[in-house]
This record gives C-alpha cells, structure tokens and sequence, in this order.
C-alpha cells in the first residue's frame, strides 16, 4: 500500500467504525426496550389470566 | 391474549431514512474512489476530501437543527423539541470528532503534522466542539424543566460559535487550510464536485436516519415508562 493509501484508508475505516458503533448502540437501546415491552405483555397476559380464572371461581360459587 | 406491541410513531420514516442513507453512502463510497478523477496535486489523499468536508457540513447543519429545536423548546415548552435538540446536539458531536480525527490524517499526510495550532479553522472548529460537548456537561448538572430550558437556551447560544469557525478562514490573512468553496464558487472540476454533492447528501440523509432512530428510542422510552406507571396504578 503506498503511502498516501494508507492515511485514506485509516479516515475511512475511522469514519465507518464510530459510525457503526453509534448504529450499534442506538439499536442496543431499542433492542432493550423492546425485551422490556415483551416482559410487560407477559405481565399483561398473566394478570389477565388470573382475573379471568377468579371470575369463573365467582360464576360457579 | 392482548394485542402485539402497538407502533411506534416515526418507525416509518427512521426506516425510508435508513434505507436512503445506506444506499447514497455505498454509492458516493463508489464513487469517490472508483469513478472520481484523481488530484493532480495531492493524489490519493484527496479522497478524504469528500467524506472530511461533507460530514463537517452535516455537522453544522446538525447544531442549526438543534438551535431551531431550542427556539422551538423555548416556545412551546414541549419535551419533544428538548429530545430533538440533544439527539442533534450528540450526532453532531460524533461527526464533529470525525472531522477533526480524519482532518487530523489528512494533515499528516499532506502537511507532515497532525495539527497546527496556528491555522484559525483548526482551532476555532476546536473550540465548537468544545462548547457542544460542554452542553452535556450542564444537561447533567440540572434537572427536569431547568435542563431543558437551559439547554434550548444553550443550543442557542453555543450555535454563534458556528459563523466563528465557518468564516474564520476566510477572513484570516495567512492559513495552511485550504479553501475550496469561495464566493466565486468551487474550486474544483465537475467530476469531483458532482461526487463531492453526492457525498453531502449522504452525510445529509445519514444525520437525519440517526436522528429519526434516536428519536425513536425515545419515544419508545418515554412509551414505556407511561405504560409501566399504569400498569402499576392499575
């Protein structure tokens, strides 16, 4: 590689690493807040569940 | 069962920007260094021109939006400016440091030093980068409706520095960085200018995709956390 080459090399290879890890982190964010709205509709579920076997038990006293 | 997670608004558009910024990067990627002539003058160094010179613009353009985003705040008292403003505020920041690190190379490369503290550009886009990293310095230090109003203000204030950098080469008298684009136009041949355009409106749509993403994380965020209270009140 001659010697310019390698400084152009070295800016771009700069310039895609920090974007990508910006990419990366943002979408680390996202993919953080879409497990947390998962586990909230498993909560959901559940607690709907539940109210649903308490007011069969009720219909059938 | 209950419904699937609900949509969140702007997924759409972060999703069309993503796409137009990933096809315009590869494209001006080609283009710089397949079809772009070489320059006479400095070779293969120049091709940092293009990406160095179109994210300095989109870095600027990135703290006018967060000035226009603080005015907005300051109006309007909507939290949604105050997120539109810091996400700005960080994508700038982060192409601001992509300029100085490749401006860095490519002054080693062509002037045999990594930086020369008596060339005004230099060290007046030094002290913009400084003044935007010193805004998450006071959004940490205050809290609540405090941090978003001295935060607008901020942005206000710290976009003044912005004029400071962009004319300071062109009024200094004596300078080692060069100037391409004067009011007479640019110094450039057609084929260059073209790719360099292309590379602007890359940068342009790649700042936007990362701020309609941030943006969305937010939202998301502020989604949850509403979700979370009523689920708890409930």
């Amino acid at each position: 590689m001659s010697g310019g080459a390698q400084y152009v090399v070295a800016a771009y290879a700069v310039i895609w690493f920090l974007v990508l890890a910006y990419v990366v982190m943002l979408g680390a964010r996202t993919a953080r807040v879409g497990r947390q709205v998962e586990a909230m509709m498993r909560m959901l579920d559940r607690r709907d569940a539940e109210r649903s076997d308490s007011e069969t038990a009720e219909d059938r006293t | 069962m209950t419904d699937g997670p609900a949509r969140v608004p702007g997924q759409r558009a972060a999703a069309i920007w993503g796409v137009l910024a990933t096809v315009l990067v590869v494209v001006s990627s080609i283009g710089v260094f397949l079809v772009a002539p070489e320059d006479a003058d400095q070779g293969i160094i120049q091709r940092i021109f293009y990406f160095h010179v179109a994210i300095a613009i989109a870095s600027l353009v990135a703290f006018a939006v967060a000035c226009v985003a603080g005015i907005l705040q300051l109006r309007t008292r909507d939290e949604r400016w105050d997120d539109v403003g810091e996400a700005s505020i960080r994508i700038g920041l982060l192409f601001s440091v992509l300029v100085v690190i490749t401006g860095s190379i490519w002054a080693k490369a062509s002037w045999g030093t990594w930086w020369v503290w008596t060339d005004p550009r230099l060290v007046t886009y030094l002290i913009v980068v400084l003044i935007y990293a010193a805004y998450f310095v006071l959004r940490s230090s205050v809290e609540d409706d405090r941090r978003m109003r001295y935060s607008a203000i901020y942005a206000i204030a710290g976009f003044a520095s912005v004029p400071l950098s962009f004319y300071s080469v062109r009024v200094a008298e004596s300078f080692v960085h060069p100037v391409v684009f004067t009011s007479s136009g640019a110094n450039m041949p057609g084929s260059m200018l073209w790719w360099f355009v292309v590379s602007q409106a890359a940068m342009i749509c790649l700042f936007v995709a990362l701020l309609e993403l941030d943006l969305l994380g937010r939202r998301s965020e502020r989604a949850l956390r509403r979700l979370a209270m009523r689920l708890e009140s409930a």
